[in-house]
């Protein structure tokens, strides 16, 4: 537990990096809800209240969507944050087991972006009945739904982002994810042709998750839930064994 | 600080550092070259060399940051890799630079390294910025401190083991006079502690100052290890003369083949290395028998610095 606190600590005084992770998971969602907030002000007839189903629907949408952003930052910080400013050899002169050092990286980063995850999910939750005006709420199971595929996709891609990062050295990582996650899987799940092979894509596993909706029920690929959970355990130890191994490995 | 009960078992030790056929090769390159190293506990010991000659990689290899490849490594008294966590949890280390998370304080960085040792680390934090002097500037970020400030911060961070042994990568490197002195007693409280300090540098003089005692290295090799006065008086005693007719004085010394050197010194004074037995008195005797008047004969005893030169000179002559 006191590895998984320096963890935390060494994320959390990371200004930057903490006011952008609370601007794309937090504060998009609040942006968004102003601006609907405004527009249904100003011109009622033609934009309709900022709350109601379909609208948590589009916040929960930009929580997770850049809220996802966020936790790859935040994952790959944590992935090479020690070794990249030099004090990863001062870890391990400590006697400390390698993949001891690396197995707390995963919970501190977690612990450090899910309850920022929680806050934006919450605003989205509450804004969404605060202002929902006459129109219909979303039911408690769909929005067990929704808190299920945000914490699916954004866990998923912090525990790859931490393996990723400490395997390739690198932030780099940053860039290829955010690519993997907003382009090439998107790509690769249009892709009739490829099958059931693109169940085993982690984004469609996290989708699977996802509550049918007017917008987000065209593209899934559809699978059982333990098929998407085994797919998603899948990419989560194949990345944590890469970075694991390297962090062993590795000469300090 | 309290004295641990581990220092004091450790005085107790013969050695603290014992390496048999040490080798550590990065491809054809031989960074390590078969190194038998024996480091007694309770002193301050100067692993010496130039730049490049393999020091940092061997305490690398002694602290298990890069597998060796071929040789034993015991660490106070227990063999590595095999006992590595038992050992390195009373080992205190910096390795080359001391770095830190720049965007931490001193505190906090200092807090990091404590959550990966023992429990009573955490209540050595205080105590550590304290005697490196560091505690009114503990809750400022590290990437304001100096150079200075941060080979401090590191020697905080190697106390917060309690430990037995230190091993110090040129823990001099970029210290203005003032802390380079502060470093040196520093490093001699902690022998007076009980603890052993194992530091690399290729500072001689600091070496000579700090250390008790001393292992030579070059290219990978130790070429001499030992007290640092012994080591010291190996090299070839000299003589500083001044007379009156130093052309003259030249001419008489050039005729005694146990003058291995003559060197100006100014006008009329001469230094020269004297071999084979010779002794003063005979050449005081030989430039008064030849009308030389002199008016100061002072032998010289070697430093450390002339025989690590002579030392790795003979060596580069030999290859």
């Amino acid at each position: 537990m006191r590895l998984i606190g320096a963890e935390v600590l060494k994320l959390v005084r990371r200004r930057g990096l903490m006011a952008w992770s609370l601007l794309l998971t937090v504060g998009t969602v609040l942006i968004a809800e102003i601006v609907l907030v405004v527009l249904h002000a100003v011109n009622p007839s033609h934009h309709g209240p900022a709350g109601g189903a379909t609208n948590l629907e589009h916040y929960v949408f930009l929580a997770s969507g850049l809220g996802n952003v966020a936790a790859i930052l935040i994952g790959a910080t944590a992935g090479t944050q020690d070794a990249s400013n030099g004090v990863f050899r001062d870890l391990v002169v400590t006697g400390r087991k390698r993949s001891a050092l690396f197995n707390v990286r995963v919970p501190g980063a977690l612990a450090v972006f899910l309850p920022i995850l929680a806050l934006g999910l919450g605003l989205a939750i509450a804004g969404s009945f605060v202002l929902a005006g006459g129109l219909p709420n979303a039911s408690g199971a769909t929005i067990a739904k929704y808190v299920e595929y945000a914490v699916a996709i954004t866990t998923i891609n912090i525990i790859i982002a931490v393996g990723l990062a400490a395997f390739a050295s690198s932030r780099v990582v940053v860039g290829v994810l955010i690519a993997w996650n907003a382009i090439v899987s998107q790509l690769l799940m249009q892709i009739s042709s490829l099958g059931s092979v693109r169940k085993g894509i982690d984004v469609a596993a996290a989708e699977h998750f996802m509550p049918l909706t007017s917008n987000g029920g065209g593209a899934r690929i559809a699978m059982s839930a333990v098929t998407a959970l085994l797919v998603l355990v899948g990419w989560a130890l194949v990345f944590t064994r890469a970075g694991r191994w390297w962090t062993v490995r590795r000469d300090a | 600080m309290r004295r641990p009960r581990g220092v004091l078992s450790v005085r107790c030790m013969e050695t603290v550092i014992e390496t048999h056929a040490l080798t550590k090769k990065f491809g054809e390159r031989v960074a390590v070259n078969g190194v038998d190293l024996t480091v007694a506990a309770g002193v301050a010991f100067g692993f010496l060399g130039p730049n490049g000659a393999g020091k940092t990689t061997m305490i690398r290899t002694l602290l298990g940051l890069t597998q060796p490849t071929s040789g034993d490594v015991a660490l106070l008294g227990l063999p590595q890799p095999a006992k590595r966590a038992e050992a390195l949890a009373r080992v205190g280390a910096i390795v080359e630079e001391p770095k830190f998370h720049p965007h931490l304080t001193g505190r906090e960085n200092l807090k990091i390294v404590a959550a990966a040792r023992d429990r009573a680390a955490e209540g050595r934090i205080a105590d550590s910025l304290e005697r490196v002097g560091l505690a009114h500037r503990a809750d400022d970020r590290v990437k304001t401190y100096s150079l200075g400030m941060r080979q401090r911060l590191g020697i905080a961070r190697c106390l917060l083991a309690d430990p037995a042994l230190l091993i110090l990568d040129e823990p001099m490197n970029g210290l203005d006079p003032a802390g380079i002195l502060d470093m040196r007693r520093l490093i001699r409280s902690f022998v007076d502690e009980g603890r052993t300090v194992f530091l690399s540098s290729h500072l001689l003089d600091e070496v000579e100052k700090t250390c008790d005692q001393v292992a030579i290295v070059d290219q990978g090799v130790v070429i001499v290890q030992g007290a640092v006065g012994e080591i010291a008086a190996q090299g070839e005693p000299t003589l500083l003369i001044e007379i009156d007719d130093a052309a003259t004085a030249r001419k008489v010394l050039g005729g005694e083949s146990r003058v291995t050197h003559v060197e100006d010194e100014g006008a009329s004074s001469l230094r020269l290395t004297l071999g084979d037995g010779l002794v003063p008195a005979e050449i005081n005797r030989a430039l008064v028998n030849a009308g030389v008047a002199v008016s100061r004969l002072e032998p010289a005893r070697a430093t450390l610095e002339e025989t690590f030169l002579s030392i790795t000179s003979r060596l580069g002559a030999n290859e």
